[in-house]
């Protein structure tokens, strides 16, 4: 096989390798974020609950460090949904104040949880920080100010079983890709570029053959006729022209 | 002799070929995928159905035990509504009594589904409220069924139906994305195909159709270069042994003759006089191996720079769709400095250090080598990229991304010299041609995939990919020759003197192509693209995949119209029109903002300034050498398009500063309405300044070839 149909090939192993590598790249970045977002939006389906309830608190006067039957509340959800792992809510300067888990209660958030729950543009954020996956949704009184922030802590292994299982299948697929493309595209390529590779044989085999004053081949349609001719008759006119000198100095002796 | 458009045929083909196999491939992948998500993600979506479907049972609970009867109930349908704006998957909600028969129903309901609530399997789960059930599949939707069961009694069942179309919606998206692959795809593969095999071919070919014509015309020197281990290498091999053994042969007689003559006596003399004069007039006729032999090098030196050249300015295109949203992500504060302006800093200060630098980089780089430049540049760029993917925040950011920029600077000054020094007035255009091409495609693949790379891994991670891009142009760059060809007798490249700026940017004819044309169409070009459309895009709700896509309609533009635009603006001489053409074209676009404000009308925005940019462009420097003879002839070539690139440059930086002041007073449609307001009234200038003012009636002479500042 030529080296020039080698490279030929080597281009395409390699543009496909890239193709189906962002393929399947993209593919399963979509998987996951998709498998995340509705994930997350059942978790926010259960906040809100917790939501309407601190708002109907608040609605009635109570303050918002004083609602007594919130953490029971928060208990109670998150026991309806086994993938919420915890809820915490806490204020704007960090403090957990109610917490399913009552070690939590008056200990700091994370400066992650602070800055996406500060940062989003709409009353819900999330944030994956360790080994915690965190849904949020933020707390309005009736005056539309923040008051406090909703946080629920859900699986992070709930996500990534599901990501790796999905990720091992296109990797399957993607590497079942690459192999149909492993055999079909060099012997696509080889049918494509054989009038090419029959031209450079035929031009080898007629170079090949300059000298040795064998009749030339007949012209093949290639597209090197014209050269191939044009090389014949320069090496044969100056040869000629050298054989004649060399008649000429044996004819002098 | 052999039709220059042969191997692009072949390349064609052979594109083709590749590009059918990657689709076919694609659809494996796909068809796969759509497998998997139809499998994994419908029962995650029955799941979230169920919570939905809890939540709104909640309600009809607490509402039926306020006393409100079951079939009354007010403001159910709206409920539903809500439920549909916040779960657009869900096609169809019901709630039926305890016989099947819909009281409350919103949605777009599948055929039979009512028939479908009546089953006694349905009704079933009131009878066993706590045992969950699978969805169904109905028509195009799988439903899922909840009991709604008070204390005292069964009240009738919830039905919330998904649309099994939801995961095709899911992959449509994915799809466009594998379209900017595939066209990404077919610009690598081109790029490959010049890479590993095109460019040795087409240096081989051009070597041997160069060789044919050169014994046409009777010479027979040998060529002297080194040649490689393919067919091509090895038939120019032939031929150079065929063309070795003549002037062996030839130098043979010739020395045989001399022999003769010098021993033979005055009769002898005379019978050799027929062979000597043969002799003669081969001699004269003829060219043998005494002629000039071309320089001992590689044939595809020049080739060799395209690959680290691609692989380094691929770095810094990756990072252009998504720098400015990653920019307001690490923003601090500044007083007395809008944020919008601030998110435009590190841009800004980038095109400044590359405007800056440039000028001076020339000289530096022929002095430490070229190589050494761009190894120098491409280290310091890869530095820069790791610093900007660990930034801390907006202050050492800057730091980072001056770094990428005088990087930047180094190694595209260091190539242009590279190219130069190996070309003459023959081949110079398509050295250049080659130069241009890798920074196209660079161009056109870049901010789609940096787009794609940050919407799926992120900001940090996708600086992570062009430090690595940057770090593989480093591996590339050290494979380049480290012969230096710049000839001693070749001039160096000096700096504009400050006296020339100043005369040059008091001088009417130069600045009126300067100031009207060239400013405003970069000013444009970096306002809009690499600062208004990232971070537009991402304000209306998009994503960064989608701003990569619209400059890769930028980008494909370029490609598409720069050769034709070039080719008819040097055929008609009529350049004059194609800038300022191109510049009301480019401009016209950002009026249509005033219309509409969906990203098809932005679309439409950089389609119509890749068209302006894309036509005026190769015109532009060409007017330069047209319209300023006399400057150049006074201040030298070097001087005059050495102030008309920094004025150019400055143009780039000006773009993204001007861009976030426009954004702070006006917003982001006024930005874009009132930077294309400005290329259009200066194409508009430029045009009526070619009929009435300083550059009219200038006769277009020769244009001197404008010097790779």
């Amino acid at each position: 096989m030529g080296t020039i149909r080698i490279r030929f090939i080597l281009v395409a192993l390699i543009v496909g390798f890239f193709a189906i590598g962002m393929s399947a790249f993209l593919n399963f970045f979509k998987y996951k974020s998709t498998y995340g977002t509705i994930v997350r939006e059942r978790v926010l389906v259960v906040g809100r609950g917790i939501e309407n309830a601190v708002q109907a608190s608040l609605n009635v006067g109570l303050q918002f460090s004083e609602l007594g039957t919130l953490q029971q509340l928060m208990v109670r959800e998150m026991r309806a949904d086994k993938l919420i792992v915890g809820m915490d809510i806490f204020d704007p300067a960090g403090q957990v104040i109610y917490s399913t888990d009552p070690e939590r209660v008056k200990r700091e958030v994370s400066n992650g949880w602070m800055q996406a729950a500060q940062r989003s543009k709409t009353t819900e954020w999330n944030v994956e920080e360790g080994g915690d996956v965190v849904a949020g949704i933020s707390l309005k009184n009736n005056f539309d100010l923040t008051v406090g922030f909703l946080a629920m802590r859900y699986s992070k292994s709930y996500l990534d079983v599901a990501a790796q299982g999905v990720g091992r299948e296109i990797f399957i697929a993607a590497l079942a890709a690459f192999a149909v493309l492993f055999v079909v595209t060099p012997l696509a390529l080889v049918f494509v570029i054989r009038r090419f590779e029959r031209d450079l044989q035929v031009l080898e085999t007629a170079v090949s053959h300059l000298e040795d004053g064998s009749v030339p081949p007949p012209a093949t349609g290639s597209a090197f006729d014209g050269a191939i001719a044009s090389l014949r008759e320069s090496l044969g006119g100056i040869k000629g022209e050298l054989d004649d000198v060399r008649r000429k100095l044996d004819a002098a002796r | 002799m052999l039709d220059k458009n042969y191997l692009w045929r072949i390349y064609w083909q052979l594109a083709g070929v590749i590009m059918a196999s990657v689709v076919l491939a694609l659809g494996v992948v796909s068809y796969f995928s759509h497998h998997v998500f139809d499998r994994e993600l419908v029962p995650e979506t029955e799941k979230k159905a169920i919570t939905v479907g809890a939540s709104l049972r909640a309600l009809v609970l607490k509402a039926t035990d306020y006393g409100t009867d079951f079939t009354q109930l007010y403001g159910v349908e709206q409920s539903f509504d809500e439920v549909f704006s916040e779960n657009p998957e869900f096609a169809s909600i019901a709630i039926t009594d305890t016989a099947g028969k819909v009281l409350y129903a919103r949605g777009k309901e599948p055929e039979a589904i009512r028939q479908h609530f009546a089953k006694p399997d349905v009704l079933s789960v009131l009878a066993t409220p706590d045992v969950p059930r699978d969805a169904v599949r109905i028509g195009t939707q799988y439903v899922v069924s909840l009991p709604i069961v008070s204390p005292a009694k069964a009240l009738g069942v919830l039905h919330i139906g998904i649309d099994s179309a939801f995961v095709d919606k899911v992959l449509l998206e994915v799809l466009l994305d594998v379209v900017v692959v595939l066209v990404v795809s077919l610009f690598f593969t081109l790029e490959l195909l010049n890479f590993m095999a095109g460019a040795r071919l087409a240096s081989g070919l051009g070597e041997f159709t160069k060789q044919v014509e050169r014994m046409r015309g009777g010479d027979f020197t040998p060529s002297g270069r080194m040649r490689v281990n393919d067919e091509i290498g090895r038939l120019l091999r032939w031929i150079d042994a065929a063309i070795d053994h003549i002037n062996v042969r030839y130098e043979a007689l010739a020395g045989e003759l001399r022999n003769r003559i010098a021993e033979s006596n005055p009769d002898a003399r005379d019978k050799l006089k027929p062979a000597a004069k043969a002799m003669e007039a081969i001699r004269v006729s003829k060219k043998f191996g005494t002629g000039e032999v071309a320089p001992k090098t590689e044939e595809t030196d020049l080739n060799r720079i395209r690959a680290p050249l691609f692989a380094f300015i691929l770095a810094e295109e990756l990072t252009r769709s998504y720098l400015p949203g990653y920019v307001n992500q690490l923003l601090v504060p500044i007083p007395g400095i809008s944020p919008q302006v601030v998110i435009g800093l590190p841009i800004m200060l980038f095109m400044l250090i590359v405007a800056l630098g440039q000028p001076y980089l020339g000289g530096w780089s022929e002095r430490v080598g070229r190589r050494s430049a761009m190894l120098t540049g491409a280290v310091v760029a890869t530095i820069g990229f790791i610093g900007t993917a660990l930034a801390y925040n907006l202050y050492d950011l800057l730091l980072w991304r001056s770094l990428c920029a005088l990087g930047y600077g180094m190694v595209f000054v260091a190539s242009q010299g590279y190219v130069l020094d190996r070309t003459d007035t023959g081949n110079r255009a398509q050295g250049f041609a080659l130069f241009i091409g890798a920074i196209m495609v660079a161009t056109v693949c870049g901010p789609s995939i940096g787009g794609i790379l940050a919407d799926n891994i992120g900001f940090r991670p996708s600086f992570g990919v062009s430090a690595a891009m940057a770090f593989l142009s480093i591996v590339a760059i050290v494979r380049l020759p480290k012969e230096e060809l710049r000839g001693p007798s070749m001039a160096p490249t000096r700096a504009p003197k400050l006296s020339e700026f100043i005369s040059l940017m008091t001088n009417s004819r130069f600045m009126t192509l300067t100031g009207l044309a060239a400013m405003p169409a970069k000013i444009l070009l970096t306002g809009v693209c690499f600062y208004l459309v990232p971070l537009y895009i991402v304000s209306i709700g998009n994503t960064q995949a989608m701003a990569g896509r619209m400059l890769m309609v930028y980008a494909i533009m370029m490609v598409l119209v720069v050769p034709f635009a070039a080719t008819l603006s040097d055929a008609s001489l009529k350049r004059e029109r194609y800038v300022a053409l191109g510049l009301i074209i480019s401009g016209l676009g950002g009026f249509l903002m005033l219309f509409s404000e969906s990203f098809l009308v932005l679309f439409a925005v950089v389609f119509l300034l890749g068209l302006g940019q894309a036509l005026s462009i190769a015109a532009q420097s060409a007017l330069v050498g047209e319209h300023c003879q006399e400057e150049i002839q006074k201040y030298g070539a070097d001087a005059v398009y050495g102030v008309y690139r920094f004025l150019e440059r400055l143009g780039n930086a000006l773009g993204p500063l001007l861009a976030s002041v426009l954004v702070v007073f006006w917003g982001y449609i006024g930005a874009f309405v009132a930077l294309s307001g400005l290329a259009f009234f200066c194409g508009l200038a430029f045009a009526i300044s070619m009929r009435f003012g300083p550059i009219h009636h200038q006769p277009p002479g020769a244009t001197p070839e404008a010097p790779n500042l």
